[in-house]
């Protein structure tokens, strides 16, 4: 079977920028918002709903009836089992059993899951007969093909080039709005050509989707139900309109919200690919056809609210993944109903445990037995403008990037090391004995320690993704986010298992896992990449901790490779002889960066950014290089340095707003700026202070010194400084102040 | 002993934790945050004689005016927004300052720390106050504000704890006092980043930030480590009046801590005399009545001129220039008002600044009577002789060696001694030596001087009863 990908539309489309783009009031929904039925209905509604489709109990689900199914069939009917054969044999059990897939060809379509497709409505409400990939008719000539189309950014109709009045050349840059919608914008009436008679607009999958007569939905998970009908758990799709808050001036016109509402449906109803994309995916996906989308938010049903995809959404999925769906169903469930309903319940925590746990709040904790529920509440009610309509100065780019969080592309300056890490863990897991592996790592704060052993797990990662590598385990454990020492043997072996004990038990189950290879959970003898940072809290009295922790690795069968950051170099020698003959011996040094990695550093985060003077990041990454080496550092001054720069010139630009003075040259981050975070961070404000103390704090400071130099002591009494600062008002005929005042300007000084 | 005006504090120094216990009330969320709690137990002074021309110009109707005026300037007086809202229109204050950090770390989602630094008094919490306050308006609905109090929560525990009930708080969700600390971290990391994903900003505030520094900083680290990861959008403000505090942070913290500072002095004097005028100046489109507004404004006016209030005001910024006693010297001003007229004279300020400038100690120690100022001269003369411990006999004993020495005719029985004795520990010019031992007698236990012997020197020769 060919996997047939859902022919992109002839003629290469452009596609607006995802530049939040705000079309003037609505201009190509005259019906404000429509609504359907999905999300008007209460949730407790929406599940019934969900049941009625679901029906476990029936023997033959066949909702059917309830879904005209009236496509012009380009294939026979998709429910003879010959035609929908699972890509992967994986069939290891009777057919009466439940089976799910990665893969499935349906239909002459091959689906995955994690792909994105759209979906019939129930009622099918305006079926027409008509096959949904062909390609869109122009706007003005109405007839398909035959030449280069643009499409309109505001009421994404599809023109060709020498239809549009005037007619244009290429396919324009930036944004492009049709003379139809720019006359609506100016308020000019005029008329959209008419169909010619006879002939019916045609409508793409994607404006029925966007008229909501058809659901987008993303696909979670295949299976075969024991009567041979093909299954799909779904995750919807939902369109700016059916949201609580409605189609927003920012939104674009091809943007959708993921939604926590899952849902099951036959396989029948899908009726082809589309491409719901991320903002970064979406810039670069130009030409790719018309089943594009835009998805940036997720939107929760029950709360109405919204809240943005995390950007490394996958990864919590994707390590799922590998435990492998099909084999747990097929091996774990020797299939009664009665499991299966079972397995059911459980399957659907997301969307059924929410709606329960909302109507009785008091189960919503900050903890209920580790795990941690009513996050889902949190979210925006409206996605704020700001947030997308912002244009970004270069400096609000360079402040960004300079970010401590945000994950550089690549990491210069530390390649040789991170070979060598990499090289001891690939070691460590492909060598089926692996003995006595440790690897110390130490090096002054901020040289990139845990960034460098964390990017080589993610190369590894993705190594182990394409096949290249054995499958292990990796556990990430920071010595202070832990309670006490001892707290780490739970969160090992919760993480290897997946439950919590205390302490002693959990130390007791791991010696038992390393020394005598008894199983812990599922992966028994993966091996395990053990990174521990902030290796020198885990220090008890009797180091017991570290010492059982090293032992580890040493007894034959235990597929443990750990790896200790810390700071100190000596770290090592100062342990117990017995601990540091077991850690010393691999170590990994990481020097502080020098002025040349740290510009480097720099430079390589700001490229393309034209915000810095040269001799300004040389200043700041010498300055921090002759103090400390940190990159941290250094990132944050110069941080600090543009923000000085864009404070700068937003005051003045709030000032010069009426004359609307050219301040081009302004924007640029120059050595004062640098010199004033450079001051800020390195100087202590003492003196600062004492220029603006009060005019008796001074004297009292004085006299202080004076008393100390004076008795060669390292301390002074109030009585005697008291005595002092009299005799010189005195003196120097100041109004004398009084005693008790004195005892509260001292009181008060006294920081 | 006639009672001095304002009467003698009960304490002539009111210990720490009773301070830290006065200031934390009015800090603290929750309660109605004025910092008036102090000021106006005040208790208000007579008014002085009030001027005939007063009286002349608003024969009738002035009281009651007079009491408004008085109403409105308090009013005034007490509302951190009021006196601080001259800062909102330059730029160049640390108001402005820190409100653009934390608004473009709100808008461009970026994680920030902040100290704000400066001796008490200055303001910190005020102007930060402000700050939180147009941002919520500018932003509704996307920024929370967490607060944690050195003196409160500087054990990590407790914190997360407080952190994790307060989260819970904003965001509706209900809280269980049963979580781990473990749990309850897990539950801000979480929090922090679905917050980051929701566009709303996490703000805490720390103050007392330098009693956090101390042991393990366990929760400054696990704070500001989570600040590093992408999705979230935190501000970390830190309030000490330690100036050295991002030095106590340990290696590890300090290298995650983005170090912004913000330094809060006193202000200049120029800047002293335009908060009075903000302050003190009524405005034209008030209810009172425009005559009396007028004259009210061109008296305070010439009042401002006078060399004599330069004298004041420079008298009074040189002990303390910090706009907390500023404050605390206007309120005691506007109760010296003349009621009848309902105007501020030169003398308001002047007494005003005397009864700042009262010496508490000095004014009981003028009150003694003989037998009890002889009483602490016996105990001097024991001291200069380096006794290290002694009691009431001991003191009785040097008593009689006065005596016989100089042969005075004022002698008195131990018992009337006593009572003095008794009196002068009331009074806490003299306290016990130790806290052990209760359960002896009086006469028995060690005591010791609370006032040097200059200060009894001093009283000694205001005295005027005192033979010499």
């Amino acid at each position: 079977s060919t996997p047939s990908k859902p022919a992109p539309t002839p003629t290469p489309r452009r596609k607006s920028k995802p530049v939040p783009y705000a079309p003037p009031a609505s201009p190509a929904t005259p019906s404000a918002v429509r609504r359907s039925r999905r999300l008007l209905d209460t949730p407790t509604k929406d599940l019934s709903e969900a049941a009625l489709f679901e029906t476990p109990a029936k023997p033959k689900p066949a909702p059917a009836p309830t879904l005209k199914r009236k496509r012009a069939a380009p294939s026979p009917s998709p429910k003879t089992p010959a035609r929908a054969e699972p890509k992967r044999k994986r069939q290891r059990r009777a057919p009466a059993k439940r089976a799910f897939y990665r893969k499935v060809v349906y239909d002459g379509g091959e689906f995955a899951a994690g792909d994105d497709v759209y979906v019939k409505r129930l009622e099918g409400a305006e079926s027409d007969a008509e096959d949904p990939e062909e390609p869109e008719d122009c706007r003005v000539c109405f007839r398909a093909g035959g030449g280069v189309m643009v499409e309109c950014d505001a009421c994404l109709g599809g023109f060709h080039l020498r239809c549009v009045r005037p007619p244009l050349r290429r396919v324009p840059e930036g944004d492009w709005a049709c003379p139809y919608c720019e006359a609506e914008r100016e308020g000019r009436a005029m008329d959209r050509p008419k169909p010619p008679v006879g002939k019916k607009i045609k409508r793409t999958a994607k404006e029925k989707l966007l008229d909501s007569d058809l659901w987008a939905a993303r696909i979670e998970s295949l299976r075969r139900e024991p009567d041979g009908a093909f299954w799909a758990k779904v995750r919807w799709y939902t369109i700016p309109e059916e949201t609580a808050a409605g189609r927003q001036p920012h939104n674009l016109r091809r943007e959708l919200y993921r939604t926590n509402a899952l849902g099951d449906i036959e396989m029948e109803s899908i009726v082809r690919h589309c491409f719901v994309m991320s903002p970064k995916e979406y810039r670069d996906a130009t030409n790719d056809g018309d089943d594009v989308f835009y998805c940036e938010y997720e939107y929760d049903v029950h709360w109405h609210n919204f809240k943005r995809l995390a950007d490394i959404d996958d990864e919590p999925e994707t390590k799922e993944d590998p435990s492998d769906e099909p084999y747990n169903a097929a091996n774990d469930y020797n299939s009664d109903t009665d499991e299966d309903s079972e397995y059911d319940e459980e399957d659907e925590p997301a969307a059924r445990c929410s709606a329960r746990k909302n109507q009785s709040n008091e189960k919503i904790l900050n903890s209920w037995k580790g795990r941690i529920y009513g996050l889902q509440k949190i979210g925006i009610r409206k996605i704020p403008e700001h947030v997308r309509c912002h244009q970004k100065t270069a400096l609000e780019k360079a402040k960004a990037t300079l970010l401590l969080a945000t994950l550089p592309k690549s990491l210069p300056c530390r390649d040789k090391e991170m070979e060598e890490i990499s090289t001891f863990v690939k070691d460590a897991i492909c060598n089926d004995h692996c003995l006595g592996r440790c690897l110390y790592i130490h090096g002054v704060p901020g040289t990139g320690k845990t960034m460098s052993v964390l990017a080589v797990m993610r190369r590894l990662r993705s190594e182990f993704d394409s096949g290249a590598l054995r499958p292990y385990c990796f556990i990430e454990i920071n010595g202070l986010k832990l309670a006490s020492p001892e707290n780490i043997y739970k969160v090992i072996y919760e993480q290897l298992s997946g439950h919590r004990v205390g302490w002693k038990k959990a130390l007791h189950y791991l010696t038992e896992h390393f020394s005598d290879g008894k199983k812990i959970g599922k992966q028994a003898n993966q091996p395990i990449v053990l990174l521990i940072d902030e290796l020198d809290l885990l220090l008890t009295r009797n180091q017991s901790v570290l010492y059982n922790i090293l032992d580890w690795p040493t007894k034959p069968n235990s597929n443990l490779v750990i790896i200790g950051i810390a700071n100190t170099m000596d770290l090592p020698e100062k342990l117990l002889p017995r601990i540091s003959s077991r850690m010393g011996i691999q170590r990994l040094c990481f020097g502080p960066y020098n002025y040349r990695q740290l510009q480097e550093i720099i430079t390589s985060r700001l490229k393309g950014i034209n915000a810095f003077e040269d001799q300004a990041i040389e200043f700041a990454s010498r300055k921090v290089a002759a103090m400390s080496g940190d990159a941290r550092r250094a990132l944050e001054i110069c941080r600090r340095a543009a923000e000085f720069a864009d404070y700068r010139v937003k005051q003045f630009q709030q000032v010069e707003q009426t004359s609307s003075s050219a301040n081009s040259g302004n924007g640029f981050v120059c050595m004062a700026d640098i010199e004033d975070a450079i001051q800020e961070v390195f100087q202590a404000p003492h003196i600062q202070v004492m220029k603006n103390c009060p005019k008796f704090g001074k004297v009292i400071l004085a006299a202080m010194v004076h008393e100390l130099y004076r008795s060669g002591l390292g301390e002074v009494l109030f009585d005697k400084l008291a005595a002092t600062v009299f005799s010189w008002c005195h003196v120097n005929r100041e109004l004398l102040p009084g005693y008790d005042t004195l005892l509260k300007i001292w009181q008060l000084q006294a920081w | 002993h006639a009672p001095p005006l304002l009467g003698t504090p009960p304490r002539l120094l009111p210990s720490p934790a009773h301070t830290a216990a006065l200031s934390l009330a009015w800090r603290l969320p929750g309660c109605p945050s004025s910092p008036s709690v102090a000021l106006q137990a005040l208790p208000v002074a007579a008014p002085p004689p009030s001027s005939s021309a007063a009286r002349q110009l608003t024969p009738m109707a002035a009281a009651p005016v007079a009491s408004q005026a008085q109403a409105v300037l308090r009013g005034r007086l007490c509302d951190p927004a009021f006196v601080h809202s001259r800062l909102r229109s330059s730029p160049d204050t640390n108001y402005s300052k820190l409100k653009y950090l934390v608004s473009s770390s709100v808008s461009e989602a970026c994680n920030n720390s902040v100290l704000l630094l400066g001796p008490r008094g200055c303001g910190k919490g005020a102007v930060l106050d402000m700050v939180l306050e147009d941002l919520k308006e500018e932003h509704p609905d996307a920024i929370s504000v967490i607060r944690l109090n050195g003196m409160l929560h500087s054990d990590d525990n407790c914190a997360t704890k407080e952190i994790a009930r307060q989260l819970c708080l904003e965001h509706q969700l209900s809280f269980s006092k049963m979580a781990s600390s473990d749990d309850n971290t897990e539950f801000m990391i979480d929090m922090l980043r679905e917050c980051g994903l929701a566009h709303k900003t996490v703000i805490f505030v720390l103050e007392e930030f330098d009693l956090f520094a101390q042991g393990k900083q366990r929760l400054l680290y696990s704070l500001l480590d989570a600040m590093q990861s992408l999705t979230s959008q935190a501000v970390v403000i830190g309030l000490s009046c330690r100036l050295d505090a991002d030095q106590l942070l340990e290696k590890r913290v300090r290298s995650r801590f983005s170090h912004r500072k913000l330094l809060f002095v006193p202000s200049s004097l120029d800047d002293i005399q335009r908060l009075m005028e903000h302050l003190l100046m009524l405005d034209k489109d008030s209810s009172l009545p425009t005559n009396y507004v007028t004259e009210y404004n061109s008296r305070l006016t010439s009042i401002f001129s006078n060399k004599k209030f330069k004298g004041v005001l420079d008298s009074l910024t040189d002990t303390d220039a910090t706009t907390s006693n500023i404050l605390r010297f206007l309120f005691r001003v506007v109760s010296y008002m003349d009621m009848e007229s309902g105007f501020l004279s030169m003398e308001c300020f002047t007494d005003a600044l005397s009864s700042m400038q009262r010496q508490p100690k000095m004014d009981s120690l003028q009150d003694l009577s003989i037998l009890e100022l002889y009483i602490l001269v016996c105990m001097n003369r024991l001291e200069d002789k380096e006794q290290k411990s002694y009691n009431f006999n001991t003191i009785m004993k040097e008593y009689k060696s006065i005596q016989d020495a100089y042969k005075t005719s004022d002698k008195y029985a131990t018992t009337v001694c006593f009572r003095a004795f008794e009196h002068l520990l009331d009074r806490e010019l003299i306290t016990f030596a130790d806290t052990k031992g209760r359960n002896v007698a009086l006469e028995y236990r060690p005591v010791k001087l609370l006032i040097s012997s200059r200060e009894l020197a001093q009283s000694l020769k205001l005295n005027t009863t005192c033979p010499v």
